[in-house]
């Protein structure tokens, strides 16, 4: 597994040493990757393999070859990191998700010649190059969508919604990151619609779908009509409500109407993160000579690092008055006429709303 | 034997009527489903979905402990159980398992813990081995094998949704009120729990997985065979497991999620709790399992109205009860020879 090509794997070596201390060295020969997937693990359907898609999209494009390796616990992701450095093969070593934070504080100091990127924190070491997202922006999206829809009489798919005006949110652990998803779309839907009731509750895992299920039911049960998950494989358990309910969902991280298709009947639309765009550039920049080590970089809406998808079944049957309303607040956020929380504390009633210029 | 046989007495009294409500508030809601307040009805219904694996946990961990051999590698067979049972049901139908496909699911599941029950007693029972450090090895190992399978199965830790289970309906003879209307291992949990009981406290083979635990030679003594009740205790934790793990996947999620600490998330341990807080009773393991559920429904619900509960605190609430009643109140004590090896003819 570890090096199908030893030769390669030796050029590749020789390439690394010989970057050392060269910034701005064009890479010659092969780009060799080590990529550290987050705990979830290849094929949660979003975050891991969106990164996954970006390192394949990076080897077709480019002379790039990768390593993947995932951890089973939090506390793997360090000696995977070390793994990787510690063999000196590795151009870059991809580290995907927040829980890598910790570990790689540590790890880009002892290896302060090795490269790293990652996504969904922040580490400062002049070695690592950083990728956050905007999480809140297309959060408010679909926020927005949600807003909109709850408030008109809308039926496709196997769902419809009902007379209450009232959405929710299902999050998975109750963490900063999370939170922002909250605020965002929070801040969305009363941006649409100050009237709407929002219900929020948090499951405590990214990993069990009957936690996420009973949430949803309840939340379905007390009149909602559209709930959005922030809540990995938990999240599935929201669909799965929502199928048996009637009632819609919205997706994260990847398009999940295409990922789960068995859901895509109630998937109204998705909060995708660019990952793959992320770890696709990062890779970009060492074939190009251009890593900027200690970088931070912010992808919002501008810069596509997220947006709204809508289904691949539903999107269609979506207003058209909607769909050019949820461009509008896009613009805006863009220019910067919406200001999005990110902290579901400062979402005042209507708050999202009282910022808007582009009535 | 009397003050033993009189505290034995009130628990299930009280128990009794514990039982008594939920089952008067089920068949309320249900006949009366359209008068009364749907969401009480729907918020029961959840409850007892919730209670379904850490209730059947429990039953498992009960036969295993009572008999002398601790299983705390119930949450092992929660795990094999629930992949086991999406594997089986979507190799065999794919994404629109008929019921039929599923229900073999639920079996090869069972069977499937059962096996893994088989052969932590095989390690405990012939090789002697030390039964927490054998049960971690259960859970560790299907922490491990599961996603690992799954893996294998689909390219990835977590399966693709199938079908569910359909609900059973109770109806009132000739005529159309429900009486009660759930996914089908919610009514076999409420089967098991009384079922257990009178096998526990009735029966000659209750008297026996009691005298295994609490005087081995004493059943030796007697003329029974003591490993054949032990691995009897151990093989029905993992026929319970089975179901509960089953139950979980097929009765409701219709998914397996292997990441993390997989979809069954600690509800084994939750059990093991149940049983110990329930003092071995089947009544009352079924009590704490679904106080320990509603309690999860009622922090969901909270969350929802704004309170903001951590699920985190109201997660560590059953082993902080069961810290409480063995540390104070001191009803539960563990069988005398759980634990210990027991050979025939020693001494």
């Amino acid at each position: 597994m570890w090096g199908r090509n030893t030769r390669r794997e030796f050029l590749g070596a020789m390439g690394t040493a010989a970057a050392f201390g060269t910034t701005g060295f064009v890479q010659q020969g092969t780009v060799n990757v080590g990529m550290v997937y987050a705990t979830g693990g290849l094929g949660d359907n979003s975050f891991n393999d969106m990164a996954h898609e970006g390192v394949q999209q990076a080897a077709e494009e480019y002379d790039v070859e990768f390593q993947n390796s995932e951890p089973s616990s939090p506390s793997d992701v360090g000696s995977l990191q070390r793994r990787f450095a510690q063999s000196g093969n590795y151009d870059l070593i991809c580290c995907i998700g927040f829980v890598q934070q910790d570990a790689l504080s540590e790890n880009a100091q002892r290896f302060g010649d090795q490269r790293f990127m990652v996504v969904d924190t922040v580490v400062e070491q002049p070695n690592v190059a950083s990728y956050r997202f905007r999480e809140h922006q297309g959060s408010f999206q679909v926020g927005h969508l949600a807003g909109l829809l709850t408030t008109m009489e809308f039926s496709a798919g196997a769902g419809e919604t009902n007379e209450a005006p009232t959405v929710g949110f299902v999050g998975g652990q109750e963490v900063p990151l999370i939170a922002r998803f909250e605020a965002g779309y929070v801040a969305g839907v009363r941006h649409a619609n100050p009237d709407v009731e929002v219900l929020s509750a948090y499951a405590g895992s990214f990993s069990d779908p009957a936690q996420g299920q009973s949430i949803a039911n309840s939340m379905y049960d007390n009149g909602a009509d559209i709930i959005y998950h922030a809540a990995g494989g938990t999240g599935n358990g929201v669909f799965r409500a929502a199928q048996s309910t009637g009632r819609f969902a919205i997706g994260v991280d990847a398009d999940q109407s295409q990922s789960i298709p068995e859901y895509s009947d109630v998937i109204l639309a998705s909060m995708v993160k660019r990952v793959d765009q992320a770890v696709f550039e990062s890779v970009e920049s060492v074939v190009n000579g251009e890593f900027a080590g200690g970088s931070v970089n912010e992808l919002g809406l501008e810069q596509n690092g997220v947006e709204a998808v809508y289904g691949q079944d539903l999107g269609p049957e979506i207003p058209e008055d909607v769909k050019s309303a949820l461009e509008q607040s896009h613009e805006a956020i863009v220019a910067g006429d919406i200001e999005v929380p990110t902290d579901p504390a400062n979402v005042g009633e209507g708050e999202g709303a009282t910022t808007t210029t582009n009535q | 034997m009397s003050i033993a046989d009189s505290r034995r007495g009130r628990w299930i009294a009280a128990l009794l009527v514990l039982l008594g409500i939920v089952v008067a508030l089920e068949l309320f809601a249900g006949v009366l489903g359209v008068l009364v307040d749907i969401v009480d009805a729907n918020y029961l219904r959840a409850v007892l979905r919730l209670t379904v694996p850490i209730a059947f946990a429990a039953l498992g961990g009960i036969f295993a402990e009572k008999s002398g051999v601790i299983n705390i590698g119930l949450e092992g067979l929660l795990i094999i159980s629930a992949f086991t049972s999406i594997a089986v049901a979507g190799l065999l139908g794919g994404g629109d398992a008929t019921q039929a496909e599923l229900w073999i699911g639920f079996g090869s599941a069972v069977l499937a813990s059962v096996l893994f029950a088989l052969l932590f007693a095989v390690v405990c029972i012939e090789f002697k081995a030390d039964q927490i450090i054998a049960g971690l090895a259960v859970w560790l190992i299907a922490l491990g094998l599961a996603p690992f399978a799954s893996k294998v199965i689909w390219g990835q830790v977590n399966s693709p949704p199938i079908a569910t289970l359909n609900n059973w309906t109770l109806r009132i003879p000739t005529t159309d009120v429900v009486l009660f209307d759930a996914s089908p291992p919610v009514f076999m949990m409420l089967i098991s729990v009384p079922v257990a009981w009178y096998a526990l406290n009735r029966t000659a083979f209750g008297r026996w997985i009691e005298a295994s635990g609490e005087n081995p030679k004493a059943l030796d003594t007697v003329g029974v065979d003591v490993r054949k009740v032990r691995y009897t205790g151990v093989l029905l934790s993992g026929f319970f497991s089975g179901l509960g793990g089953a139950g979980l996947a097929l009765g409701r999620v219709g998914q397996f999620i292997g990441g993390g600490t997989t979809m069954v998330n600690g509800r084994g341990w939750i059990g093991i709790t149940a049983y110990l807080f329930g003092n071995y009773n089947p009544l009352g393991a079924f009590g704490a399992s679904f106080l320990f559920a509603s309690l999860d429904a009622l922090q969901i619900r909270l969350q929802q109205l704004g309170y903001n509960v951590p699920s985190e605190l109201i997660g560590i609430i059953p082993y902080v009860t069961v810290v409480v009643v063995l540390a104070f109140v001191g009803r539960t004590r563990l069988p005398s020879a759980a634990g210990d090896h027991y050979e025939s003819g020693e001494e």
